[in-house]
């Protein structure tokens, strides 16, 4: 693996923290660094943030740097990138690790190219070989995975997908140092202005954000029958989603619908209800982290791409399902 | 208002794709190709800038001759005029790469707004625009929502962008500027035949990529998912199935 | 001048438009071609082996411009199948011999004539559907695109386009088989007076790579019998392209007596005869697709010119089934549509009486030769296999005279029978293992469909009370069967009983549903332009 020798940590995990509060993601990253071996370094950077540092100095991390400075106090990528770029420039790892948040998207290709590289993106695995290193990323929607193999000198900014490394894979070691590493950025080259985050009341619903969902397909016979669906919904805190033909009779709104002519998700959970699993809505959300299917034919082809199956009648599934939620 | 728009051509959605004899890439040259989603809706958000404020929508793509496709539909549907920077490799190529065709073609012009897609449906790095950006040296934001029709009052461009877990943000910049778009900005029009016919009579330059920088990364393999789990059938009456899937998902998957 | 529809038929006529008259004096004509797929040439599904006689009639110098024929024609066979066996004709009878014709891919065929008709300076618009004539009084001025941005309701959504009049001096109607507005033109002139009916066959097609070695490229394969009974005309082929590539498909006429019977299940059960499976063992299904084909022949062909347009093509009829080809056909009407219509504009009258030079051209000409001597072919085949084979020899050796002539026919939704009060003779259905047999959406997925979901069906069902009520008892509703991309379901209805349910974004413009319904309540209108089928190398 091309990486510089020095006695600084090769491997940088870029945190991220919002109002002081770490974003849990960090530490699927710092699970990332781990297992790539090598000694680890996580920097954290904005305003009142020693919480978030402290908070990151349990993980088993040689170092946690931190970065204080009033001008990055709300996020911006001027400010980000002008910060991140000088506390690169002085660590020289050979690594930069970032989660694949909208964040990340919004400063880190900018910082990589400031730091003479290009960011590889939305990664969803990494492994040591012989040739060195190897991240794995999806392409084409998911339809393939591509072997990326980083060339020229580093250091190689890569972001990781959310979920592709488990945060409680993260190894925490007790009490890493916490570094303050002196950064300035000049307030006055940072040249958007954000304004306050808010929260729209929805009107379409994204189902791509959703981490859950639970999808109902013809096996649910009728429109009378949905409640049952969204009781469980409601108990697994998911979105209600749906295949084709349930969208088509009108009985959810086609912005629900599921497969090559709705969306395409990949939520932590997907719950398939009487769904057939045709081509056109596996497309769809076969790239959903954890699949659960319940049909009541065990041939159907869901079951192809299911972790969990059960074979049987959705009528009687269900309920129990939601009773057993209760417990 | 002079807007550069960059699109991108790529395999159509859902084209039964198959990976080549080189295992470096697919076998695109049967395909079936089209207007990179977000470009579109970048594209259209560009048309209507420019319905309100004037000026001149240029549309950019970077790629092999093939990309006369798009350019042409991009005419078609409104743009001014072209600039195609011809190259073989982009396709495979990083992001890196793809952003300083793009930027090459777009030095020399000074555009106050840069409009790129979100992401593309093929390699889908999600950082051409960032990239681009930071190589025009524009200003930035990503993944907008919306464009403020009177800016923040101040002569700089308003913007909302999109953050996760339905929150939004609205930020201002001076211009010139660039922005990537997300899918769902506005509703996309038809070409229409006389867009078709005009788009005929526009200017289309073609500019070589003669420097193209060395890749910061290369393909070594493409290959098909493997699903690596076993479907674990629950068995038993409902409630016991019931329970025991519960467990699974709270203890094994930790989906819950 | 304006064509609708951009097949060899339509490109032909366009080309041949505007390079006819260049040179010192006349200017070409202005050319428009409407084509509803989005882009030339991807709504082209043949088999195909070509003929390449009216290419170069077309463009003699077909050769050095890159059209895409390269691969001729090296070995021919043809067998009869059992259910396990093969049996190889001794000889391969004379229209099949295809020495001197090309293997192809008619939608690669199709998409460099288009550049080549757009070099020559006609304006193809691809993505725009004609969705009705235009006339006054009873002469054709023209036609009008269909609207877009419509939502399933029928409101117009923000994007809303309407529909645009194109208004020519003479409209030549390539829409292909069935094509919708010669079928509305046929209808109020009742051009096919005194013809006899059209017959139809679908043809269901697959893409395939193989592995090296199984077939060389040039290699054709032709198969009747199984999996079909006597009585049923139709059978497969095989075309082998280079590298690998290989056309498969399946012709069933569509003219059979058996409501359960599904020409894809037909399709899926001939692949898994062993001569078909030992060639595709080990490749991959890559592409998918289904179009119908006239088969009525020169009796069936009804009177192509009226008052400012003309019918070329497959929507004329301009096919010859004995040999399975109409491309060459489709683009001969072309030309001499094309002539015709020149000759026209030059005296300034495109009325039917100067139009029907078309006519005099089509009788003139190669069509008639090539098509009359086996007129009665398809008739024949209607009495099954066997007396169509004894026929089909006998016409040609007899130069196609007959005992009767025209033979009498019907058309093909009315030999269906009813249910009777056992099962179909259908046999069940074959396994699909999705390797070498697919089930209808998987196949649909290779076919490359997609539509705007959110739009009104364009599927016209007339009366959807007889679906559930007369339909059912009567054929057990074989739109659930003929249709190969699994457009019509019955469906539970709410208060018991069913119901038709049309998938209508699935559909790949096949047209087997306009024909084959018995009782003729199907209307294929044409979606929003540029949806239907991608389809590319087939
Ligand atoms: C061009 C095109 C685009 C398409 N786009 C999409 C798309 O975007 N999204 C999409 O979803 N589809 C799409 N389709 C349609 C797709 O092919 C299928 O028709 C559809 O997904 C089937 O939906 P389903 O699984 O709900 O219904 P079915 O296939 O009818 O399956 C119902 C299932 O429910 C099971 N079942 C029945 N009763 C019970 C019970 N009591 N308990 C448990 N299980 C039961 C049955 O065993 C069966 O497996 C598209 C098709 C085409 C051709
Ligand atoms: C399975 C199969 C195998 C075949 N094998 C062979 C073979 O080996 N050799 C051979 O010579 N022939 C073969 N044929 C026949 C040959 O393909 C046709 O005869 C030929 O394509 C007819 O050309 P056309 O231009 O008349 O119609 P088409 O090729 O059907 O073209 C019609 C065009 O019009 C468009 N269109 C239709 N309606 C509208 C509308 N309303 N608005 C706008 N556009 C419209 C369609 O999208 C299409 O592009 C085969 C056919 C099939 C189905
Ligand atoms: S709906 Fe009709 S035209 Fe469409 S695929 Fe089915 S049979 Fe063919």
């Amino acid at each position: 693996m091309p990486m510089p020798s020095s006695d600084r940590a090769p491997v940088l995990v870029i945190a991220e923290q919002r109002a002081g509060n770490l974003n849990p993601v960090t530490w699927e990253t710092v699970a990332a660094a781990q297992a790539l071996g090598g000694a680890v370094a996580v920097a954290v950077a904005g305003t009142g943030i020693a919480g978030a540092a402290a908070e990151l100095a349990a993980a088993d991390v040689a170092e946690v740097l931190v970065l204080e400075d009033p001008a990055l106090e709300s996020y911006t990528p001027d400010g980000h990138i002008a910060a991140l770029a000088s506390l690169v420039e002085q660590e020289r790892p050979g690594l930069v690790l970032f989660p694949h948040t909208y964040q990340t998207r919004d400063y880190a290709p900018a910082l990589a190219n400031r730091l003479g590289g290009v960011l590889i993106p939305d990664c969803v695995g990494a492994e040591v070989r012989d040739a060195g290193l190897v991240l794995l990323r999806p392409m084409f929607q998911g339809k393939f995975v591509a072997e990326v193999a980083p060339a020229g000198p580093g250091p190689h900014c890569i972001s990781f997908q959310i979920g592709a490394w488990r945060a409680d894979a993260a190894a925490r070691g007790g009490a890493a140092a916490t570094r303050t590493v002196p950064v300035s950025v000049d307030g006055s080259t940072i040249r958007q202005r954000p304004e306050a985050p808010f929260q729209e009341a929805k009107q379409a619903v994204d189902l791509t954000q959703a981490e859950r969902i639970v999808a109902v397909g013809r096996g649910i016979k009728g429109q009378e029958h949905l409640p049952l669906v969204q009781e469980l919904a409601r108990a697994l805190g998911a979105e209600v989603a749906a295949s084709r033909p349930i969208c088509d009779s009108g009985w959810l709104p086609m912005d629900r619908q599921i497969g090559s002519s709705g969306q395409t998700v990949s939520p932590k959970l997907y719950v398939a209800l009487g769904i057939s699993g045709a081509i056109q809505h596996l497309v769809g959300m076969k790239g959903s982290r954890t699949i659960v299917a319940v049909n009541k034919d065990a041939d159907a082809p869901i079951f192809e791409v299911a972790d969990y199956g059960i074979v049987g009648d959705l009528f009687e599934v269900v309920p129990a399902l939601v009773a057993a939620l209760g417990e | 208002m002079k807007i550069a728009v960059c699109i991108k051509q790529v395999v159509t959605r859902d084209w039964p794709l198959r990976i080549d004899e080189s295992a470096g890439w697919v076998r695109d040259g049967d395909a079936s190709f089209e207007m990179n989603e977000p470009d579109a809706y970048a594209l259209e958000e560009g048309l209507r800038l420019k319905e309100r404020h004037g000026g001149e929508v240029v549309v950019c793509s970077a790629g092999p001759a093939r990309v006369a496709q798009v350019i042409r539909e991009a005419l078609a549907r409104g743009a001014d005029r072209a600039i195609h920077v011809v190259s073989e490799d982009l396709p495979t190529a990083d992001a890196g790469v793809v952003a300083e065709a793009l930027a090459a073609a777009l030095r020399d012009e000074s555009f106050d707004l840069v409009l790129t897609g979100l992401q593309s449906d093929d390699q889908g790095f999600g950082e051409t625009g960032v990239i681009l950006a930071d190589r025009l040296g524009l200003p930035h934001a990503t993944i907008i929502m919306e464009i403020a029709a009177d800016g923040d009052g101040e002569g700089r461009i308003r913007v909302k962008r999109e953050l996760e877990g339905g929150w939004f943000q609205w930020l201002s910049m001076p211009t010139p500027a660039l922005l990537t778009i997300q899918s769902g900005i506005n509703q996309l029009r038809y070409a229409t035949l006389r867009g078709i016919m005009a788009a005929k009579r526009k200017e289309v330059r073609t500019v070589p990529f003669a420097s193209p920088p060395p890749s910061a990364w290369n393909i070594v393999a493409l290959r098909v998912p493997v699903k690596d789990k076993q479907t674990r059938f629950v068995d038993g009456p409902p409630e016991a199935a019931a329970a025991e899937l519960v467990r699974l998902l709270r203890d094994e998957a930790r989906a819950l | 001048m304006l064509i609708v529809g951009g097949g060899p038929a339509g490109l032909a006529a366009a080309y041949r438009l505007a390079t006819r008259h260049r040179g010192p004096g006349g200017d070409p004509p202005v050319v428009a071609v409407l084509e509803k797929s989005r882009e030339a040439g991807a709504h082209m599904l043949s088999g195909a082996v070509l003929d390449p006689s009216a290419l170069t009639d077309l463009m003699p110098d077909w050769r050095s411009r890159g059209a895409p024929v390269e691969v001729p024609v090296t070995e021919d066979r043809i067998y009869f199948l059992t259910e396990r066996r093969r049996i190889p004709f001794p000889v391969t009878p004379p229209p099949l011999r295809n020495h001197g014709n090309y293997v192809i891919s008619l939608n690669r065929l199709v998409r460099w004539l288009a550049g080549q008709v757009e070099a020559a300076g006609v304006d193809i618009f691809a993505g725009f559907a004609g969705a009705e004539l235009l006339y006054e009084g009873d002469r054709v001025v023209g036609v009008r695109t269909g609207d877009r941005g419509i939502d399933r309701e029928g409101n117009r959504k923000a994007t809303f386009e309407p529909g645009v009049d194109i208004r020519a001096q003479v409209t030549v109607l390539a829409d292909g088989v069935r094509g919708n507005l010669t079928k509305s033109l046929v209808e109020r002139f009742r051009l096919d007076g005194g013809r006899l009916p059209q017959v139809y066959a679908v043809g269901i097609k697959e893409l395939w790579d193989v592995p090296a070695g199984r077939l060389p490229a040039g290699a054709v394969i032709h198969t009747l019998g199984y999996p079909l009974p006597h009585e049923q005309f139709g059978g497969g082929f095989l075309y082998a392209l280079p590298d690998g590539a290989l056309s498969v498909g399946f012709v069933a006429g569509l003219d059979y007596r058996d409501p359960g019977f599904d020409p894809h299940s037909a399709f899926q059960r001939f692949k898994r005869h062993p001569l078909v499976a030992g060639l595709l063992a080990g490749g991959e299904m890559v592409r998918y697709g289904a179009k119908a084909l006239p088969e009525g022949g020169w009796h069936a062909i009804p009177r192509c010119h009226v008052d400012g347009a003309l019918i070329v093509g497959d929507a004329a009829g301009f096919l010859n089934s004995m040999r399975l080809k109409g491309i060459h056909l489709a683009m001969q009407s072309g030309i001499a549509a094309a002539d015709a219509a020149l000759d026209a504009l030059e005296a300034w009258d495109t009325s039917a009486e100067r139009l029907a030079r078309y006519a005099a051209l089509v009788e003139s000409g190669p069509i008639r030769r090539e098509l009359h001597p086996v007129r009665n072919v398809h008739q024949a085949f209607a009495g099954g296999l066997l007396p169509g084979l004894l026929y089909s020899g006998l016409s040609l050796v007899t130069g196609g005279w007959w005992i009767r002539d025209p033979m009498p026919a019907h058309p093909g939704h009315q030999r269906m029978q009813h249910v009777r009060g056992e099962r179909s003779a259908a046999p069940d259905a074959v396994p699909v293992d999705r390797r070498l047999t697919f089930d209808k959406l998987t196949n649909v997925h290779y076919s490359g469909t997609r539509h705007d979901e959110d739009q009104p069906s364009h599927l016209l069902v007339q009366d959807t009370d007889v679906c559930r009520t007369r339909c059912r008892e009567e054929y057990g509703n074989p739109c659930t069967r003929f249709c190969p991309a699994a457009v019509y379901e019955m469906v539970d209805a709410r208060g018991g009983g069913k119901r038709l349910q049309i998938n209508a974004s699935n559909c790949v413009h096949c047209k087997t549903c306009d024909i084959m319904d018995p009782y003729q309540i199907i209307d294929w209108v044409p979606p929003e332009g540029g949806g239907g089928p991608r389809y590319e190398g087939m």
